[in-house]
């Protein structure tokens, strides 16, 4: 055991992860890359090699040479509606193949289907976000080695680092051609961005492009060339597109919402970097569309024209850069209709890898240049640090999503949050897992107005400026924390094992936290 | 109100987040309090002492099954909604 830069305390080895020696969380920005780039094993498909075409996803894992004890891997951007992660992994077990790592960008509540392959040994490991019933079951041991959480931009800098090797990419394509270049713009099941699909296409020693939408050769525009694609199969559907694109998100109504939301706005009005230019990402979640809201009439009020929204993209940031308040969008992610229509039509709306995104190790991601980024959080502490990973019984129920990369990227870090969801406190002396470290976080917002990291002495020195209808009203976070104490009551402890089942990667791979095994008495239902 | 009447069970709250539904019902042996939902893994400590509190002091001394089925209800909301199920339950106000 070592203590790592968040005094958390670290085993020096971790059963089914490996060594944590030279591992250890060092600061945000700590360690530095060495050597080269990982690298796809070379395939050539000459002009008398046939084609790539297969008829079914049985053909294609036959075809890879997919087996036991390999690493697969796949893509979020079908979200809920996604047909694909259950069916291949349904063909796995028929073919007898087992103790699979499969490393999805991230898993959603429609692939608990793969809770039974958990259970018969088909998946030994998974390295990607889990949640609900599979996060649930992973919280409890069931699995023989410890999910590994990476953020948005640390899983393509593990696959470029060589960290992770994919043995087989299956990527959903809701359009693609015979020489498998892939889209995501068209077709019955239009996701919008393949962002997260980029770096496995490339790293990936073998790549088969899935899709429900087979076009004559070649399809325009191409967000993943056929270059790096070794199948192609055409399937009856790739996803629900009900469950892979939601209708217009609506702002909030709840009125402490709304409050926070004010008080972030008011926040990010009167720090340094509400001017000209501004650029911001706020996801889809009921405060963050919120603030976008409020932040739309305040840069009208006052004349301020923003630079480019990032992440994941709303018909919200559609129509700011319908109205000129934006000028481009940089997408990852087309959360909803009116974001795929967009990135399909404007120009200004730029399809981003995660890599681009995110990565730490590259020459300059996306996240570098964000001035502001509306972030949430199961709990905050005394140091600032985060926790988005595990809930209050201490189940592993959420993935990192882009939560480092931003905090870390950004001028102006907001965690914006009620101070109690039900009777859980979100303010607390010690956060059961760090996510993201204080030192990334510029201020919290809650109902009681504006806590700053007394690191930025500058933005509370910018909010005190703040005068009449333009104050910011700030509240110290001790008091904060006392006053979540007095609501909430005392907190009995987290029961929980030894065992680890959960390891929490920093953005550069270091290990920042564990999380550990929990009693099945925690169940809270 | 006659002891007839007070062997049913009565039940006050709801399951909206923030609130609780609380259940009593006649228990054979003992004063025995169930509960489940979200307070549970953190606040259950919490939580029977503000029960046993509230019937202490509405001089309750019946065997009887508390339930609460908690969805993240502060100690004060827990108390009313135990303090109206066991008034119910004795028939001293309308269900």
């Amino acid at each position: 055991m070592a203590l790592n830069a968040v005094k958390r305390d670290i085993p020096s080895n971790i059963e089914g992860y490996g060594s944590t020696d030279g591992k250890l969380f060092g600061g945000a920005f700590a360690r530095k890359p060495e050597g080269c780039r990982a690298g796809a094993a070379i395939r050539s498909r000459g002009p008398n090699d046939g084609g790539k075409f297969l008829g079914s996803i049985r053909d294609a894992i036959a075809a890879s040479g997919l087996a036991s004890g390999m690493t697969i891997s796949f893509h979020h951007h079908l979200r809920n509606g996604d047909f694909i992660v259950n069916q291949v992994l349904d063909e796995c077990a028929k073919a007898g193949i087992r103790d699979l790592t499969i490393f999805p960008t991230a898993l959603f509540d429609v692939h608990r289907a793969l809770i039974p392959h958990i259970q018969s040994g088909v998946i030994r490991r998974i390295m990607g976000s889990v949640n609900g019933p599979i996060g649930q079951l992973v919280s409890e041991g069931e699995l023989a080695a410890p999910v590994v959480l990476r953020s948005h931009g640390g899983r393509p800098r593990a696959v470029i680092s060589g960290d992770v090797r994919i043995d087989v990419a299956f990527i959903a394509a809701p359009t693609a051609d015979i020489g498998g270049n892939m889209s995501g713009r068209a077709g019955k099941s239009a996701c919008g961005s393949l962002g997260y699909a980029f770096t496995d296409a490339e790293y990936a020693d073998c790549v088969v492009a899935l899709t429900d939408n087979l076009q004559h050769y070649p399809i325009a525009p191409i967000s993943i060339p056929g270059i790096y694609v070794d199948f192609v199969v055409q399937v009856g559907s790739i996803g629900d597109p009900d469950g892979i694109v939601s209708g217009t998100t609506r702002v909030t109504r709840d009125p402490l919402r709304l409050l926070i939301a004010r008080h972030a706005s008011k926040l990010i009005e009167a720090s340094p970097f509400f001017q000209d230019g501004l650029s911001f990402q706020t996801g889809a979640g009921g405060i963050p569309l919120a603030v976008t809201a409020f932040m739309k009439e305040a840069m009208k009020r006052r004349h301020v024209r923003g630079g480019f929204g990032l992440g994941g993209i709303t018909g919200y940031f559609v129509d700011l850069l319908k109205e000129g308040m934006l000028k481009k969008l940089m997408d990852v992610q087309s959360f909803d209709r009116e974001a795929v229509e967009s990135i399909s039509s404007d120009p200004r709306h730029i399809e981003i890898s995660a890599d681009w995104y995110a990565n730490p190790w590259n020459c300059g991601a996306a996240v570098n240049q964000l001035d502001v980024v509306i972030l949430g959080a199961t709990e905050v502490d005394m140091d600032f640090n985060a926790n988005v990973n595990t809930e209050s019984d201490g189940a592993l129920l959420h993935g990192i999503g882009g939560h480092q990369d931003t905090a870390a990227g950004a001028k102006l870090t907001i965690i914006a949050q009620p101070l109690l969801r039900g009777r859980i406190p979100c303010v607390v002396d010690r956060v059961h897992t760090v996510t993201t470290p204080g030192e990334v976080i510029d201020a919290i917002v809650t109902e009681f107005g504006v806590t700053i990291n007394p690191r930025r002495k500058n933005l509370i020195d910018a909010c005190k400026e703040a005068k009449g209808k333009d104050a910011v009203h700030l509240v110290p976070l001790d008091e904060l924390a006392e006053r979540a104490r007095r609501m909430s009551g005392p907190m009995a402890p987290v029961r929980q094992k030894d065992r680890v089942v959960g390891v929490v990667e920093w953005r550069d791979g270091t290990v920042i936290d564990v999380v550990r095994q929990i009693f099945p008495e925690n169940i809270s239902s | 109100m006659g002891l007839m009447e007070a062997g049913r069970a009565a039940q006050a709250g709801t399951v909206e987040s923030m609130d609780c539904l609380v259940t009593i019902s006649p228990d054979a042996e003992r004063r025995r309090i169930e509960i489940s939902g979200s307070g549970v893994s953190r606040f259950r400590a919490t939580m029977e002492q503000k029960i046993n509190q509230v019937l202490d002091k509405l001089g309750s001394s019946e065997n009887i099954e508390i339930s609460v089925q908690d969805n993240g209800a502060v100690d004060v909301v827990l108390g009313a909604r135990v303090e109206a199920a066991y008034l119910r339950f004795k028939g001293v106000i309308d269900a």
